[in-house]
């Protein structure tokens, strides 16, 4: 506004200025000059009131824009501001946070605890329990309290280890490094005590397994979990869908009746070496199938040289429609076992099965169904107290890490098999209440319904959800 | 011993078998993976027809829970460049995949090919820096992480790109250079003119399905009168419900807003109840069907907006 007034001062000025400088011609034409003079004098005065008029309401404007706090401009301000330095495509020092730990905040591992009790009712006084961390007794049992510490080391490695604790004590469940740099062939390794690459369940944690107790074939082949110290190269393959090999071999510390630690242990050949394929499909955008194979192969401990192969086949289906009901899904797992176990005696077969489907009805509520069967070739009879074990010759004898001596079974005394379904509420990402059924039945002893109502809580860091 | 033998032999056959399948290819095109689609649009219009752009989540997907698909992983593997959120956006998915890709150039936070668009935002609503805990919902410590529909936001992250493209493939530089000047000119542009249809429905009240829409509130100069979750993450409760309805009537809120990714039936019984009008909006690119820009996902937003209210003046 300023801007255009001094311009109308500036021209009316030179006007007076320019008719000035010329007398003569004033004298000359005197009484046209003077009209002229007092038009001038009129429009000067007309214009200094459209001034005036301007200046008023120039105000006015101002008033109005400090009361709107002038939101609109600040905005374009703004935007202006960052447009300055478009010739220049740098990007501003920034505070960089690693997505895998957040290492210049604190260099501390990520730690979460996560804590899984069930309370249990068992219909046998004595019941049958398969897995180390099912629910033990009718009464509340602690199953699992996870503990894990998690961070990357430097550029090359991370690092991961979970204790479990329970009221036997404490389990080294995991603790490996993991490659992280690119490697030839896509090649990633892992070093140390890991959940080993053999089906599904086997790589999954408890508490993001989805019913209470273990599915039988697992339990009876890999044990709580197949966890061996060992090296694990694992490829990724380029070819369309996602498809990985894995290979490891190491020590056979595992706690499963499977695989034992041989008499004659300095043997390369006598390890536990254990190999995976692994595909993921993506079918469609709603549906997700993995489809893999295992095996496992090392001395079982029955005698010097005995072996176990141990055969497995996985499959994994996950539907889960995004379009219409985000929150839905159904999945569907399913694995198949089979092992061939030497002894001295005989070559004992046994193999197993489970089918599970989950459904996920609401964003925080899962129901769920199971079936899980354990069967055999070759059905070996207890053995009554007292008896001489290794006369039978059909059981492990794992060495635990006190150098003592523990019995589990090999051989499988016949057929079992158990119905379980489920009802799961998860009232945030960190807390789960569950409920589940166990019907057992085993062609040499008694049914066995058992109730369980598991509570799982967890704290600290945010953990990943495998798909 | 004759197992010693088939041991040697199963590894021999299976070194042989990824010898063989690994014939390397090398693309040609820089190859981006981002964590959403805002930020493939981005990367699209400044990489043209030089880069691949490929989004791990989609459009019409809630982002805090995308399935970590290992199919994923074989995209990692591949990156040049990962472009993501940040702000723990991705916590509960993406970490994995990027242990699981094997590749060095996306791995290391400060490295140029990891890019977490967080870290160029300026002004991050919602941060928090006293004591949380979970007891407060699935909140996000260093902010709210839905920065992207604030438009204004979306010129440092693109920056950002264009800077780390121009690093990656040098050869290109000017092309990047030329498609990020006109990107931040046209969205300049864009933005005055939503500037401008939303100026007269400044100070209208919202009430939000999720804390979503934070960064796009304040842009829009809308006050968020509330949210339907009483936490964040945390469905809605009946008494959380029946209060919000109760603070709402006689306040004229005019409008309930969600992103299509969240349930329906309860914002709709709030709009019955207190005369609001509830519209759902695509909260990200390729959010709805013909969403393909990050200009179109901000038309369509701006447009339902004002037409709603607009309505609602009228009658």
């Amino acid at each position: 506004m300023n801007s255009s007034r001094n311009f109308l001062i500036l021209i009316i000025f030179t006007l007076i200025f320019s008719a000035s400088i010329n007398p003569d011609a004033l004298s000359d034409e005197s009484s046209d000059v003077k009209k002229e003079l007092q038009e001038l004098k009129q429009m000067m005065k007309q214009m200094q009131n459209r001034i005036g008029d301007l200046e008023e309401r120039n105000k006015v404007l101002e008033q109005q824009a400090k009361e709107n706090e002038q939101p609109v401009e600040q905005k374009t301000i703004v935007v202006e501001d960052k447009e300055t330095d478009l010739t220049v495509i740098e990007e501003p020092a920034q505070q960089t946070q690693s997505f895998l730990g957040k290492a210049l905040n604190a260099f501390n591992p990520q730690i979460s605890v996560i804590g899984t009790f069930a309370a249990a009712y068992y219909s046998q006084d004595e019941p049958f329990v398969f897995a180390e961390n099912d629910p033990e007794n009718t009464g509340v049992n602690v199953q699992e309290v996870e503990v894990g510490f998690q961070g990357v080391v430097d550029s090359f490695f991370r690092y991961d280890m979970f204790l479990s604790f329970s009221t036997e004590g404490v389990e080294l469940e995991e603790a490996y490094g993991t490659t992280l740099f690119s490697l030839p062939l896509n090649s990633q390794f892992r070093i140390g005590r890991a959940r080993a690459k053999f089906g599904r369940i086997n790589q999954l944690h408890r508490h993001n397994q989805n019913f209470v107790t273990l599915p039988l074939p697992a339990a009876q082949f890999l044990g709580e979990h197949l966890n061996p110290t060992s090296i694990e190269a694992n490829f990724l393959v380029p070819v369309p869908w996602y498809l990985e090999l894995s290979a490891s071999g190491g020590s056979p510390d595992v706690e499963t009746p499977t695989f034992a630690r041989d008499e004659d242990a300095n043997d390369l050949g006598r390890l536990l070496y254990i190999f995976h394929v692994a595909n993921f499909f993506e079918v469609s955008e709603a549906l997700g199938v993995s489809l893999g194979g295992s095996f496992a192969t090392g001395s079982n401990g029955t005698a010097a040289g005995e072996r176990s192969n141990l055969y497995g086949i996985d499959f994994y289906a996950k539907y889960r429609p995004l379009r219409n009901n985000p929150y839905q899904e159904i999945t569907l797992q399913s694995e198949f076992m089979y092992l061939d176990a030497q002894t001295p005696e005989e070559t004992l077969e046994n193999w197993g099965w489970y089918a599970q489907s989950v459904y996920r009805f609401a964003k925080r509520w899962n129901a769920g169904f199971r079936f899980g069967i354990i069967d055999t070739n070759t059905p070996v009879t207890e053995v009554e107290e007292g008896e001489d074990i290794e006369a039978t010759n059909l059981f492990a004898t794992i060495r635990n890490e006190e150098g003592e001596e523990e019995e589990a079974m090999l051989g499988l005394l016949g057929r079992t098999y158990r119905i379980s379904p489920m009802l799961t509420f998860n009232p945030s990402e960190f807390s789960q209440i569950r409920l589940q059924y166990d019907y057992l039945s085993q062609d040499f002893a008694e049914n066995q319904h058992a109730i369980f109502l598991q509570f799982q809580y967890a704290i600290g860091a945010h953990g990943a959800h495998p798909f | 011993m004759k197992s010693l033998k088939s041991i040697k032999l199963i590894t021999i056959t299976f070194v042989f078998i990824s010898v063989f399948l690994f014939s390397q290819y090398s693309a040609a095109q820089v190859q981006i993976v981002t964590s959403v689609p805002d930020f493939a649009a981005i990367a699209q219009e400044i990489g043209g027809d030089k880069v691949e752009v490929v989004s791990l989540a989609k459009g019409y997907q809630n982002p805090h829970f995308v399935d970590a698909k290992p199919v994923f992983i074989t995209r990692l593997n591949q990156a040049d460049l990962l472009v993501y959120n940040g702000l723990e956006l991705e916590i509960g998915w993406l970490p994995i995949l990027i242990t699981g890709a094997r590749n060095s150039d996306i791995l290391a936070g400060n490295s140029i090919g990891h890019y977490n668009a967080s870290s160029s935002i300026k002004e991050k609503l919602e941060v928090h820096t006293g004591p949380i805990d979970r007891s407060m919902g699935d909140i996000h410590p260093g902010g709210n992480p839905h920065f992207m529909l604030d438009p204004r936001n979306a010129i440092p992250v693109a920056r950002s790109i264009a800077a780390r493209l121009i690093q990656i493939d040098t050869e290109n530089a000017s092309l990047y250079e030329e498609n990020f000047k006109s990107f931040v000119n046209d969205l300049k542009l864009k933005i005055s003119e939503w500037d401008s249809q939303l100026a007269p429905y400044k100070g209208t009240k919202v009430v939000t399905y999720h804390k979503l829409w934070a960064y796009f509130l304040k842009w829009a100069n809308f006050e968020e009168f509330g949210t339907i979750e009483p936490k964040p993450g945390i469905p809605p409760t009946p008494s959380h419900v029946a209060d919000l309805i109760r603070r709402m009537q006689g306040q004229n809120v005019k409008l309930i807003i969600s992103a299509n990714y969240y349930p329906q039936k309860t914002p709709q019984i709030i709009a019955q109840k207190t005369g609001a009008d509830f519209l759902i909006l695509p909260a990200m690119v390729e959010g709805r069907d013909g969403i393909n820009t990050y200009f179109e996902l901000f038309d369509a937003i701006v447009t339902e907006i004002t037409s709603t209210l607009e309505n609602k003046k009228g009658s």
